[in-house]
């Protein structure tokens, strides 16, 4: 009995043995065959999947906290052909939902290639339609209906502009490729954009976390003030309607750290709706005349003229001239804008008038050397350094260039014969301002990253003229304007400045019907808190400055005050003295 | 007597049916602890899936969740954009004022607040000193730290 239980037992353990034995072998045998590759490939293809994941684009803001360029989701609508079930009723519902053809969706659909497993029928598809898609989608589903399966949605970020056309030419807009174009978007596209990464992304659970975190691109505060900006561009369109101007562009800078406060241009356009910009722009130039477009400033260069005679001792605010209304410079007659003589007048009169045959007389008594030397330390032909993409650098001809002329060292004293863009008078004239060092403009006020603020610090550009030059001209501006009772005076407030009046250069000489219009002021002039640029081009319906540019500079700096607080100069010395 | 006894034990001890179940039972106890640590190994590896998939689904939320509050915020900018703020300002009676119509307090020691985007991160400008030395220095300068203090803390 007990053998006979033997034997079975043997059997049993015999069968289990060799059943084991088969099963590892089996193992052993799959796992080294030819087809081990093509199981592996299998098993790995649905162990995860690579996706690129585009980080979220930085938001900018203005130094306020308001927000300039932001998100929003959009959505790409696409059909995975495999799960379709019913082509004619995704052609239909998509082609109703989307507006489109109905022939092309079908096309797409059903003639598609045979390898292609998924086709994108629409990209960029806002929310409220794929919404309403979506709960239609859901309906069907829960009635077991499976006529919109293999419909998908796929969701992502797309650059939007909660205040349209606001400060356009300084923000740049982003295309549907990711990339920015002009202005901020562009020159700190890489920080904004942050860096797309190609991650895997594990099906198995247990490896959830070896999914990389994608940082976000930087957010970027800006120094502008949203509001100014505001009143600045809605009086720069009352200003070309009012002048008839072709074009114009204002600046508003605070000259003690070189901070952007506001800066227009025309023509200005929707960023949301980028596809605007050929219909608007002739070339990447226009896109922001302030930094975009160089131009001969006429006589608000004279202030630059000045500062230079005066730094070098060549003149004193009581130098007296006598002016016939005619100077002779390498062999060429001068005159003035008038073509009148004005007799003899210091060198206020001379600002006051705007007396080109005073100012070219200043640069012949400082000499080639002195002048263009000061020039050149203004930055005059260098750009300046803004933290804007499309900066032109201007054009200042100096002795030895095949193009210079003696003559040029009369026309250039008052800003004929030189271009430059407005932006590079407002920081050259900003030496004036404050106490003689000249400051780099710059709109990035901060960058936050990861919870962290990283400061822009203010930069200096060097100091052409001393604290005492730059104090005596910001008297001699100030006075020159209340002497004339200019149009650019703000009740209240001690303003300095200087109108430019200057004809537009054509291949076959200069043009004898219109002009370009400057102002460049500052205040208070005790203590200068705020610069204005002010340039149209070609008024109607006056062709001076003192009639056109210097009223327009007046309403900004009545805008400029009230934006920035600042109080008239009998209130803020009655706080000093308190 | 005693040796009879000593032969019963003796025998009892070498009892066949003994030696099986002591095998039976040594068995036995590697199957249950074969058992048990199968089973710890299923509940640890049940609850890391679980919590896996939790972490892939909050993932998913905290995706959705950016974009919402991405799409809110543009939706508020856009609701408070200058020109919607001007025309509301506007509709309800208000006018742009002028520079003569403002009155000026000055407030000793009033700083303008900064706005709420930039209050909300934290200024690099400023050095952080806050790192405990334990964080940064070597097991050599630790050995020499304790050296120059004399072992006192």
């Amino acid at each position: 009995m007990r053998q006979q239980y033997a034997i079975r037992s043997l059997i049993l353990v015999a069968f289990f043995v060799l059943a084991g034995f088969a099963i590892v072998t089996q193992m052993i045998r799959i796992q080294s065959s030819n087809e081990a590759q093509l199981f592996l490939a299998q098993g790995s293809r649905y162990s995860g999947e690579f996706q690129m994941v585009y980080p979220e684009r930085g938001e900018i803001y203005d130094r306020n906290g308001h927000l300039l360029a932001g998100n929003r989701t959009v959505y790409e609508v696409g059909v995975s052909l495999k799960e379709m079930k019913d082509p004619h009723a995704l052609v239909y519902t998509l082609a109703m939902y989307l507006g489109l053809k109905q022939e092309d969706v079908y096309n797409q659909l059903v003639n598609a290639p045979a390898t292609w497993e998924y086709v994108v029928v629409q990209d960029y598809v806002g929310a409220e339609t794929v919404n309403s898609l979506q709960g239609l989608v859901k309906q069907l589903n829960d009635a077991d209906n499976p006529r919109l399966e293999g419909i998908a949605f796929k969701p992502h970020f797309q650059r939007s502009y909660p205040e349209d056309s606001l400060a356009s030419n300084l923000l740049g807009f982003v295309a549907r490729d990711g990339r920015g174009y002009f202005g901020i978007e562009e020159k700190y596209n890489d920080l904004l954009a942050g860096n797309p990464v190609q991650v895997w992304v594990p099906s198995d659970p247990n490896k959830a976390m070896d999914i990389p975190r994608v940082p976000n691109g930087t957010t970027l505060v800006l120094t502008v003030n949203r509001d100014l900006q505001s009143k600045v561009e809605s009086i720069l369109d009352q200003s070309l309607t009012q002048y008839g101007a072709e074009n114009g562009t204002i600046i508003v800078m605070d000259p003690r750290n070189g901070e952007i406060l506001a800066m227009a241009s025309t023509p200005r356009m929707d960023l949301n709706n980028y596809s605007n910009y050929f219909s608007l722009y002739d070339n990447g130039s226009q896109y922001n005349r302030s930094i975009g477009i160089a131009y001969e400033p006429g006589s608000v260069f004279k202030v630059l003229t000045m500062a230079a005679a005066i730094d070098t001792g060549t003149v004193r605010p009581d130098t007296t001239f006598v002016d016939t209304g005619a100077i002779d410079v390498g062999g060429i007659t001068i005159r003035n804008w008038n073509r009148d003589a004005w007799g003899q007048q210091d060198m206020i009169g001379c600002l006051q008038h705007s007396l080109n045959v005073c100012l070219a007389w200043v640069s012949t008594q400082m000499g080639i050397q002195n002048f263009y030397g000061y020039m050149e330390k203004f930055g005059l032909g260098h750009p300046t350094g803004i933290d804007l993409s499309g900066e032109a650098v201007g054009r200042l001809k100096i002795p030895g260039d095949g193009d210079w002329y003696p003559v040029d060292l009369g026309t250039n004293a008052f800003g004929q014969g030189v271009s430059v863009t407005p932006l590079q008078m407002l920081m050259a004239v900003s030496s004036i301002t404050n106490d003689g060092r000249m400051v780099t403009p710059h709109v990035l006020y901060a960058m936050l990253r990861d919870g962290h603020q990283y400061n822009v610090p203010s930069q200096y550009a060097g100091s052409p003229i001393t604290a005492q030059t730059a104090h005596t001209l910001n008297d001699m501006l100030s006075t020159s304007l209340e002497l004339e009772s200019s149009q650019a005076l703000v009740p209240g407030y001690r303003l300095a400045g200087k109108t430019g009046t200057a004809q537009i250069p054509t291949e076959y000489g200069y043009d004898a019907t219109h002009t370009n219009v400057s102002f460049i002021g500052w205040g208070p002039v005790d203590e200068p808190q705020f610069m204005v640029y002010v340039w149209l081009s070609k008024p109607s319906a006056s062709i001076w400055s003192s009639e056109t540019a210097a009223p327009v500079f007046s309403r900004v700096a009545e805008q400029t005050v009230i934006a920035l607080n600042i109080p008239p100069d009998v209130v803020r010395s009655q706080i000093v003295n308190k | 007597m005693q040796g009879q006894a000593t032969q019963i034990i003796h025998a009892y001890r070498q009892a066949p049916w003994r030696v099986q179940r002591q095998w039976v039972g040594v068995f036995l106890l590697f199957v249950i602890g074969a058992a048990m640590i199968a089973a710890l190994y299923l509940d640890v590896t049940a609850r890391a899936a679980i919590a896996g998939r939790e972490i892939q689904e909050t993932r998913f939320e905290i995706t959705t969740i950016q974009r919402s509050n991405a799409d809110l915020e543009t939706q508020l900018a856009k609701l408070t954009s200058t020109e919607e703020m001007e025309r509301r300002a506007l509709a309800l009676g208000y006018r742009p004022v002028q520079t003569g119509e403002l009155d000026y307090v000055a407030v000793p020691g009033f700083v303008a607040p900064e706005p709420a985007i930039l209050l909300a991160a934290e200024d690099v400008t400023v050095p952080d000193q806050t790192l405990p030395s334990e964080y940064s220095q070597s097991l050599l300068e630790w050995f020499d730290q304790r050296f120059k203090l004399g072992g006192a803390r």
